[in-house]
């Protein structure tokens, strides 16, 4: 009995923290975020209520529906850069990279950017993509073009560039990390037993990196689909994202049940996101037997 | 008046006053934190009240009057003093987010635009709920070198072809507005519009998009989508941004077009809870002195609220280009309220900007 109390003691000991930390920034904050969710608007705030007015206006309004297509469009197309470019720098990392410092100094110029300032990051692309910016002087210094075009700056393109890049570095660790575990005995055997190198690849490294790749593109793809600061600094006309939207709700138009009941959406489109990335993970773990 | 870089500078180095400020204020009766607009509280004339009245000011700058109510509505307890515009004043009010404010203890009270002092943006149940500051209009303006005739209309923007994606617009709701009078007449209430009629202002600014480089949300923002070469025309804070620019070496030209200009005006109100009343006292009266006065249009070059305070730093003819001597220019504006439906139309221009 005495050692199972204080095996108690210790466990609270432990973990009482994370869980009053748990409890108090992310669970009940959500609890509010869902019960406001089903709120009345009522000039200028809102009072409590139990109805799915708020939910009803975002399937009747076509604004919304516009937005979260548009969202979603854009975090797949993030994401999808994000892996075109990630996976084969991972995987020079992993497998060609001889030397441990090098393979240090290059992981960790990967990362570096990390610890600048989002905004500083992403002001750095206007400087790159306007009119008279970086490449637009090059193309024309080149003679590509005669004078400066505007299609790099200030729409969809430029956002996904801007992100791709920002969130690069949360795409090429998870990668790494599950290439960097693949045992070097299951590509020799597989070189032995006659496989070419491509082959070897989609046999062999691909499969065993895929939980990387799923953790990567549910780290990119969650993070853009709630940015609303790249649609503001390089996005267009045409760029309104849903965090935009929720950011409009809870500002100006004071509706906080609207705006609740967004982010209600928000959370179970990632959500539905990481259930399906793990779901995912599992089938892939059963097939390598 | 000041470059970006050194306003950048200034801010920064307020920054840096803010995190070391205990050190330096040795004397200081109390605090003061507002916020506010770029420019309301510039270090050249807030270094004068924070000596005059022992108090420390601390600003933190909105880009849109979106800001005002999102900051207090999610218990904004730190602020002591904002300066929203007439239109937004009344939802502070009406939320029960700003306190009354005793007249009698202002100095100046009498001598402000009467235009101002008995709008609906500052009274409310019989008491005064903000104290008028600054005001001007939101005029269009282009780049002097990128046009050979001067554009008199904003149908223009519909029309003319060459202007296409060098256009930026402010992301404000206030656009309904102007498009409003263009559609329907300059005789058209557009604080009270119609759903038919806040559909076809919607779906004009629709048509519009392919045209917008960008809608701009803060001062700087356009500053830099001027400098840069993005656009050759848009709205703009009167005064402000052109005056901006022309510091960077480029020519703006201001215009009120055929479809008229809406005016705004700021009113300072205080937060309610805010414990640091007398310092805000302070400050409203301050606000409303020819220090205070002198100091903000020196800055902004927007129009001040009390021309006798004004007159003693002001030439004549200073006074007539800042519009101080005559009603007449006040009343052509179209000076904002708050819409009878404002949902109504912040929906719009949400819908307006998530349109495909």
């Amino acid at each position: 009995m005495k050692h199972k109390t204080r095996r108690t003691l210790n466990f609270w000991a432990l973990f009482s923290a994370p869980a009053l930390w748990w409890g108090t920034v992310l669970l009940v904050p959500y609890l509010i975020m869902l019960s406001i969710s089903f709120y009345s608007r009522q000039f200028p705030f809102h009072v409590p209520d139990f109805q799915f007015g708020n939910y009803a206006i975002l399937l009747q309004d076509s604004q919304y529906y516009d937005v979260l297509m548009r969202s979603l469009w854009i975090s797949l197309s993030v994401s999808l850069s994000a892996f075109v470019l990630s996976y084969p720098l991972a995987y020079f990392l992993a497998f060609k990279v001889r030397s441990e410092r090098m393979r240090l100094f290059l992981y960790t110029a990967t990362i570096v950017p990390l610890w600048v300032s989002y905004l500083l990051r992403a002001y750095t692309w206007k400087t790159i993509l306007g009119s008279e910016g970086i490449l637009n002087s090059f193309l024309m210094w080149t003679g590509v073009i005669s004078e400066p075009s505007t299609i790099f700056l200030y729409n969809q393109g430029a956002m996904i560039v801007t992100m791709a890049y920002i969130f690069t570095p949360f795409m090429v660790m998870p990668i790494y990390a599950s290439l960097e575990k693949i045992p070097v005995s299951l590509i020799e055997a597989s070189k032995d037993l006659g496989a070419p190198r491509f082959m070897t690849f989609l046999k062999i490294t691909l499969p065993l990196s895929m939980p990387g790749v799923l953790a990567g593109f549910t780290f990119t793809f969650g993070l853009s689909i709630g940015d609303f600061i790249s649609p503001i600094l390089v996005g267009g006309p045409y760029s309104n994202m849903i965090a935009n939207v929720v950011a409009t709700q809870f500002g100006m138009a004071m509706n906080w049940p609207l705006g609740s009941a967004l982010g209600v959406v928000l959370l179970f489109i990632v959500l539905g996101v990481i259930t399906a990335s793990d779901k995912l993970e599992r089938v892939g773990r059963l097939n390598m037997g | 008046m000041k470059t970006i870089g050194s306003k950048l500078g200034t801010a920064v180095a307020a920054a840096a006053l803010a995190v070391t400020g205990f050190a330096g204020a040795a004397h200081a009766e109390g605090e003061l934190n507002l916020l506010t607009w770029e420019g309301y509280t510039d270090e050249s004339f807030v270094s004068v009240f924070e000596e005059q009245s022992g108090c420390k000011v601390t600003p933190t700058y909105v880009g849109s009057n979106d800001e005002f109510p999102a900051k207090l509505a999610g218990g904004g307890g730190v602020y002591d003093l904002v300066s929203p515009s007439v239109d937004t004043t009344t939802i502070l009010m009406k939320a029960g987010l700003v306190e009354e404010i005793d007249v009698s203890r202002l100095e100046n009270w009498d001598q402000v635009f009467p235009q101002f002092s008995s709008h609906s943006g500052v009274n409310h149940d019989g008491g005064v709920y903000g104290v008028p500051y600054t005001w001007g209009a939101i005029p269009f303006m282009y780049r002097a070198d990128s046009f050979d005739e001067a554009p008199t209309s904003i149908a223009q923007f519909w029309e003319d072809e060459s202007l296409n994606g060098k256009i930026s617009l402010w992301d404000d709701k206030t656009n309904i507005y102007v498009v409003a009078r263009m559609i329907y007449g300059n005789d058209v209430n557009v604080y009270d519009l119609s759903d038919d009629q806040l559909a076809a202002v919607r779906d004009k600014l629709i048509e519009l998009k392919p045209a917008i480089r960008k809608y701009w949300s803060t001062a700087g923002e356009l500053v830099n989508l001027y400098a840069n070469g993005e656009v050759t025309i848009s709205n703009t804070w009167g005064g402000y941004q052109s005056a901006l620019l022309a510091d960077e070496g480029i020519e703006m030209i201001e215009f009120i077009p055929v479809e008229n200009a809406d005016g705004w005006a700021d009113a300072w109100q205080i937060v309610k809870g805010s414990p640091n009343t007398d310092c805000a006292y302070e400050w409203l009266n301050f606000s409303l002195s020819p220090e205070g006065q002198c100091g903000v249009v020196g800055i902004t070059g927007y129009s001040g609220s009390n021309p006798e305070a004004l007159g003693t730093c002001k030439t004549d003819e200073e006074m007539m280009m800042l519009h101080m001597d005559d009603f007449g220019y006040l009343d052509s504006l179209v000076l904002w309220q708050e819409p009878a439906r404002v949902d109504a139309y912040i929906n719009t221009w949400n819908a307006v900007k998530a349109a495909q």
